[in-house]
């Protein structure tokens, strides 16, 4: 099975919807550890690349390029720019494939964190978005249909917040004040976990009794 | 708390709207109209400086193109770095043939749309070089002031590399100046109440009635330490104290003194704690020159203050004095 333009236009969709509900949420995590503002900037970055009309993008790379470019136009954050050089970076990296298939994603999101620890000089372990998208890169791995993967993400982005909570943020605005972070979520990797789980949607299970 | 405001996702545009028609020798430029330069244009022959930043800090960043000065400035969201495209703009439109030195706060989202701007920009030919404003003291110990933030203090930055660039130095000369003046520079400041940024439902931190933050950052980060209020002359004794046993590494016993209000706070209050400042600095031995005392960079409705001290020596008292000109800061 293979990952499509409607498939990642689709994506964004549910990115945007889920916006409406986490835009305050993630405000009021972000201003425990920094200015309170990544839910607003991330629902105007989702807003711009849902406004790009990825549906109508002539391959998996065009569709990652416009979202890029519409993310950076739309904000110049720091979370923001790395999520929007990460789709960059996938844009690249798919440029000259003809399909990507499903088992293919674990490698794309490996490459959209590489690309993310070379603009941000964040490393793993420093409790930032890195880790939760490492997480979700080594879980997808193998899995070879929407469901799977999504199931896979979906557990990760759990498993990597309860991981990270107890430890200390260094990077970012709260890197000044390590110790004060123990016991919070970062706010960028926190709505990297939400974010997922809006797109990873898993089908209800069918009623097979008539 | 309350705002005069129309619409949150106008709040930036509309602010640029009325401070370019208040002062006409700004004038809002780029795709996405998100700099700010000189009316009259670029100054061939002259070094440029191009600096950048979140919103919500005005007079910074904007309010600082002028003669003298920075020439053009890239404008984030509130609180949010410039983009890329306004990066680019602002370098481009700072360039006057001779490069352009990019000076501003020591932040990531600055950081990364600078550089991305700076490789845009490699096929044009424009050369650029970096100068990052690192003077909060709270934000780091004397061992990483690499790692600290830029806060009010860059504004002495912008003076000193503004008034070489004016005198017709070279980009590898305006570049040592701004290093010089950040590396002279160093800033504290108090919090006694937050702001809460157009978009957010809520302040940015809490902070009880009676309680003030030593160290707070100027997007409202937490500082060394929270505790009751206490006496203005309180305050401006641990400031100063702290200030002076953080001295760069070559001083001349003359310093600029900056006493900043963060948005909220009267003039009066200012003065209060310049007062003070000033007194502790005479006992200290050393020289005032040059004091400024009022809002130079803000955080929104922040209640509360920084002091900088801008060490001098022959040099940076020359650049310091040399004529300038912008909406906020005049030296004739």
């Amino acid at each position: 099975m293979e990952l499509t333009v409607f498939q990642i236009a689709e994506g964004v969709s549910r990115a945007t919807r889920a916006m409406a509900g986490l835009e305050q949420e993630l405000n009021a995590a972000d201003a425990k550890l920094g200015d309170g503002d990544t839910g607003s900037m991330l629902a105007r970055v989702i807003g711009a690349m849902a406004a790009s009309e990825p549906q109508a993008a002539r391959s998996v790379s065009d569709v990652f390029g416009r979202l890029a470019r519409a993310g950076m136009s739309a904000t110049g954050s720091s979370l923001g720019t790395l999520f929007a050089s990460s789709l960059l970076a996938l844009s690249k990296q798919t440029r000259e494939w003809e399909r990507v298939d499903w088992e293919d994603l674990s490698g794309l999101l490996a490459a959209a964190r590489d690309g993310m620890m070379a603009r941000g000089n964040a490393k793993l372990g420093d409790k930032t978005v890195l880790d939760a998208l490492d997480a979700v890169a080594a879980a997808v791995a193998g899995k070879v249909d929407a469901e799977g993967a999504a199931r896979a993400a979906r557990e990760a982005v759990d498993r990597v917040i309860l991981e990270f909570r107890g430890r200390p943020c260094r990077m970012g605005r709260a890197k000044f004040f390590a110790e004060k972070s123990v016991g919070l979520d970062d706010p960028g990797m926190l709505a990297f976990a939400a974010l997922t789980k809006a797109v990873a949607k898993i089908p209800a299970k069918r009623n097979l009794t008539p | 708390m309350k705002k005069l405001i129309n619409d949150p996702a106008h709040y930036v545009d509309e602010t640029l709207d009325g401070l370019t028609l208040a002062f006409p020798s700004l004038v809002r430029d780029g795709a996405a109209g998100r700099v700010i330069r000189r009316a009259e244009g670029v100054t061939r022959g002259k070094v440029g400086i191009a600096s950048g930043g979140g919103f919500g800090h005005l007079p910074l960043f904007t309010g600082y193109v002028g003669r003298g000065l920075i020439d053009s400035c890239a404008i984030g969201n509130v609180f949010e770095g410039p983009n890329i495209d306004s990066c680019v703009d602002a370098i481009r439109l700072a360039d006057g043939g001779r490069g352009v030195l990019r000076l501003y706060g020591n932040y990531g989202g600055d950081r990364m749309n600078f550089d991305m701007a700076g490789e845009v920009l490699e096929d044009e030919g424009i050369r650029c070089t970096t100068v990052l404003g690192t003077d909060d003291i709270a934000s780091g110990g004397p061992d990483e002031i690499g790692r600290r933030r830029g806060v009010a203090g860059l504004i002495y930055a912008y003076k000193a590399a503004g008034a070489s660039a004016d005198r017709g130095a070279d980009l590898e000369e305006v570049t040592r100046i701004a290093a010089k003046a950040v590396a002279a520079t160093r800033t504290i400041g108090v919090g006694l109440a937050p702001c809460r940024l157009p978009s957010a439902a809520k302040p940015s931190f809490e902070l009880a009635e009676d309680e003030i933050e030593m160290g707070i950052g100027i997007h409202g980060e937490p500082g060394i330490w929270r505790d009751k209020l206490r006496s203005a002359d309180a305050i401006a004794d641990e400031m100063v104290d702290r200030l002076l046993a953080d001295l760069p590494a070559q001083t001349g016993g003359e310093v600029s003194v900056l006493v900043n209000g963060l948005g909220a706070t009267p003039q009066e209050e200012l003065f209060i704690l310049y007062r003070r400042v000033r007194k502790r600095l005479d006992d200290a031995g050393v020289n005032v020159v040059q004091p400024l005392v009022g809002n130079y960079v803000t955080s929104m409705e922040m209640q509360g203050a920084s002091v900088s001290l801008f060490h001098l020596d022959e040099e940076l008292k020359t650049l310091l004095r040399a004529p300038a000109e912008c909406p906020f800061w005049r030296v004739d």
